[in-house]
């Protein structure tokens, strides 16, 4: 697995050192791109008889912090399965090898550009829920589109960018860029293998900070 | 039968000279000729008509004035219609719910079949084209000593169909055929005046899906359709109308020689009408009248085993005049529902002969869709790929007892949401249109139109299941609006050289997603390597399936040794069919459908009662077997025809 960091100064950094010499230093930024998050699930539509069955098996979880996917039970912030994106915070819906909530995480999906999303929005943080998960699941309702027959293709949506609070407390925004291993750009639902997330994100590792 | 061109209304009459000329086979092939009009094939199969943007599911088509049903995912085929015993096609563009009730947003397409005028009379044609495609027709028409005015039409229609795909067993359309009869009688004794007539309709296809699995589609369709004509005295008639018609169809697949999977639809419709007509004088037409219909439908996935709508209308229209050279209609009618809001469908019409050249006509009018019984009643699971789709009735109770049994992970619309009931579809539609007769032998006529459509039902995820499935259900969502302007020209260089030329402009566009673009929510990437931008108003193209422009051309020429050659072209502008970079919608970042030329030409011979064709249709050979697969290729073809 191939990851590129490139690690960016921050502004609030250059100025507030401008300006109290004695301050603690922050941390810097991180942004970064993580390549193909494989994110399986059971069940499902079976590829070989096209039988639908109870959707099963373990989430993937990622850790913004370390900027790796984790197996830990407690330190995780956000986890995949198929197109369900669930968040270490709230309660379980109770689907499946579903893991229980531990952490305090918490997100909302903003619309605009990676960049454009300066800083979060408090108010629009929620939790997953015994009713439904914070990042809506279906086609057109959360982070992609679905695109029918005969193509079947899953897009994320451009321009959705989702904001989260870490399990820990700080905050993070995350773009997704593709659904497909190797994020190929005119991807094929039929010869591209899914369930491979490519995504860019930005990490405010600073406690109490809300700027990117 | 009066002069359609004088109504105030943007009409388009396509006459028996014109469809012969054509060499059409069925409704589809004609309708496809005019301009401003789109044959678009959907995936439920079939190719159905989309008038001033408007899709199929919003055009009434009737034939003598009777609506023809059986539209099974909202489009009705237009290849089940053979145009052999039609005398004339007419078009009205724009909203005529006023008189037409349900459907009639995008326009009404009526055709008026055949009635001889001799005391006994023959036609027949035989065409042979590409694909082995046989079509036989037969007219024979014959007036008793006693007046009785009776016709016969047969037609039979059979192909091999194309394969357009690699894949070695799948067809892109599998060999079928068809046979088409109708029977019409009139009579006229005194004052009254009788007119019935009944159609039956045929069609079977087998197909393979696989090496081990096939299939067969078989239809049926049925009419019988009664006018008595009462003339009170000379300025007052009644006409009671009743008509009844059925579409069948039933599909059966074997799948693996084991298992057999049958779906089926079966759906019939009463239609009863009496109108009392009274002429104060030659000018001035008041209509009254009231209906009633009985619809039925048994279908599989259906979440009754039978339902049915009974519905009453009430309507007027007024014709008149006002000054010397203005002509004007009022209508207005009211549908009565019991399973959603009843309608008001006003209209109002006017036409104005400002000078010996030029004529101007304005309408406005509403015009509305009831949901269909798919819409409501629809209980359809897909176990391949896991969702359901059920319709907004259903939707209450299914959702409930799923709730009871802990199986709802996530109830996306609230509960509230069902309370209440579908809506139809309804809009408004506004057409300014001018005649312009300069020369003895130029026609121009230009039509601007727009129409604005609310409540427009689509289907939205309601739901998902705990085991991850989805539940979509049908809702009143968009608005949309469709604009744009229809200019066409006729005229004759020489007694027997004819040009026919036309354009349309059209923008249909969804009002939601403009507004959510202004607004700067709407984006788009390139690639997913690429950083999303927001898109501009001017980068949304609008809706799916619709074309900016519309060219066509037409050009007759007739020789001295009466050898008569046609040539027809039509050029459609790119448009979209789904969109590709994930926003939903279709912007100019998304990828299109290459615009196409297609080009028709023949040659025809007549020599006493014997006419002789030879044409190729699709001169070029265009093809785009993953986006059109309803066009087959070059088609060439020879036809006989022999009048007696």
């Amino acid at each position: 697995m191939k990851t590129n960091i490139y690690l960016l100064f921050s502004f609030l950094l250059i100025f507030s050192s401008c300006q109290k010499e004695d301050e603690v230093q922050l941390l810097n930024i991180v942004s970064e791109r993580f390549d193909n998050l494989y994110a399986p699930q059971n069940g499902g539509v079976d590829q070989r008889t096209g039988q639908f069955s109870p959707i099963s098996g373990e989430f993937t979880k990622f850790n913004f912090s370390t900027g790796q996917v984790t197996n830990s039970d407690t330190d995780w912030d956000v986890a995949f399965r198929a197109t369900d994106i669930i968040i270490n915070g709230g309660t379980s819906l109770g689907t499946i090898d579903e893991p229980s909530r531990n952490g305090n995480a918490a997100v909302y999906i903003a619309n605009g550009t990676m960049a454009a999303i300066t800083a979060v929005d408090l108010q629009s943080l929620s939790q997953d829920a015994d009713s439904g998960y914070a990042i809506p699941s279906g086609g057109g309702n959360g982070w992609y589109t679905y695109q029918g027959p005969p193509v079947n293709l899953i897009s994320p949506t451009p321009g959705k960018i989702l904001v989260f609070r870490t399990n820990d407390g700080k905050y993070a925004k995350m773009e997704i860029l593709s659904y497909y291993k190797n994020a190929p750009d005119s991807p094929d639902a039929y010869t591209d293998e899914s369930k491979y997330y490519t995504f860019n994100y930005v990490y405010q590792p600073n406690e109490g900070e809300l700027g990117f | 039968m009066r002069q359609l061109s004088n109504l105030p209304l943007p009409v388009k009459l396509i006459s028996n000279q014109e469809i012969t000329k054509s060499n059409s086979s069925r409704l589809s092939d004609i309708l496809d000729d005019q301009s401003g009009i789109f044959i678009v094939s959907d995936f439920g199969g079939g190719n159905g008509i989309q008038i001033q943007g408007l899709d199929s599911q919003y055009t009434l088509l009737l034939i003598d004035g009777s609506p023809i049903i059986g539209r099974q995912s909202g489009t009705l085929d237009l290849d089940r219609i053979s145009i052999g015993n039609i005398e004339q096609i007419e078009i009205i563009k724009g909203s005529s719910s006023s008189l037409y009730g349900t459907d009639a947003i995008g326009g009404v397409v009526n055709l008026i079949t055949t009635m001889t005028n001799d005391s006994i009379s023959a036609d027949i044609s035989y065409k042979f084209s590409s694909f082995n495609t046989n079509d036989i027709s037969m007219n024979i028409g014959k007036i008793s000593n006693k007046g009785h005015n009776l016709n016969l039409y047969f037609n039979s229609f059979n192909s091999e169909g194309y394969d357009l795909n690699d894949n070695p067993v799948l067809n892109t359309v599998e060999p079928y055929k068809s046979y088409t009869g109708f029977l019409r009688h009139n009579f006229k004794k005194n004052k009254w005046s009788f007119f019935s007539s009944s159609r039956i309709y045929n069609e079977n296809q087998d197909f393979t899906l696989d090496l081990n699995s096939y299939g067969r589609n078989i239809i049926n369709e049925s009419s019988i359709n009664t006018s008595i004509n009462f003339q009170n005295n000379e300025s007052h008639k009644f006409v009671f109308e009743n008509y009844f018609t059925n579409y069948k169809n039933d599909e059966e697949y074997d799948l693996n020689q084991n298992s057999i999977d049958e779906s089926f639809f079966d759906q019939s419709l009463f239609k009863s009408e009496l109108r009392s007509i009274f002429k104060n004088d030659v000018k001035n037409t008041l209509t009254i009248g009231l209906g009633f219909y009985s619809e039925t439908l048994k279908r599989n996935n259906f979440y009754k085993d039978k339902v049915s709508q009974n519905s009453f209308n009430y309507f007027v229209q007024y014709e008149g005049f006002i000054f010397k050279n203005t002509n004007y209609i009022f209508g207005a009618r009211y549908d009565q529902y019991d399973e959603y809001e009843s309608e008001f469908s006003p209209r109002f019409a006017i036409r104005t002969q400002i000078n010996d050249n030029i004529s101007s006509k304005i309408s406005i009018g509403k015009g509305f869709k009831t949901p269909d019984f798919r819409q409501l009643y629809f209980n359809f699971s897909n176990s391949n790929s896991g969702y359901s789709v059920i319709g907004f009735n259903a939707a209450k109770e299914i959702i409930y007892n799923l709730q009871n049994l802990g199986q709802i992970s996530n109830l996306i619309i609230s509960e509230e949401e069902f309370s209440g009931n579908l809506k139809p579809e309804s809009s408004i539609s506004f057409n300014l249109g001018f005649n312009i007769n300069t020369y003895k032998n130029i026609i121009f006529d230009l039509n601007f139109f727009r129409n604005q459509i609310q409540n427009l039902i689509d289907y939205k995820i309601i739901a998902t299941k705990l085991n991850g499935q989805s539940i979509f259900s049908y809702y009143n969502l968009n608005k949309v609006y469709t604009q744009g302007i229809e200019f066409n020209t006729a005229f004759r260089l020489l007694n027997d050289f004819k040009i026919n030329f036309g354009y349309q402009y059209l923008e249909a566009k969804d009002n939601e997603a403009k507004n959510q673009i202004k607004k700067g929510e709407v984006f788009a990437r390139l690639t997913p390597n690429s950083p999303a931008f927001q898109i501009k108003p001017k980068d949304y193209y609008g809706l799916y399936n619709r074309s900016r422009h519309n060219l066509n051309l037409k050009i007759s020429y007739v020789t001295k040794n009466n050898f008569e050659v046609y040539f027809k072209s039509k050029y459609r502008s790119k448009y979209g069919i789904s969109d590709t970079n994930g926003n939903n919608l279709l912007d100019d970042f998304d990828e299109f459908v290459d615009s196409n030329l297609l080009s028709d030409m023949s040659i025809s011979k007549k020599y006493k009662n014997y006419n002789l064709t030879f044409g190729v249709d699709n001169l070029f050979n265009y093809t785009d077997p993953v986006n059109i697969p309803n066009y087959p290729g070059r088609i060439i073809y020879s036809k006989l025809n022999i009048k007696l």
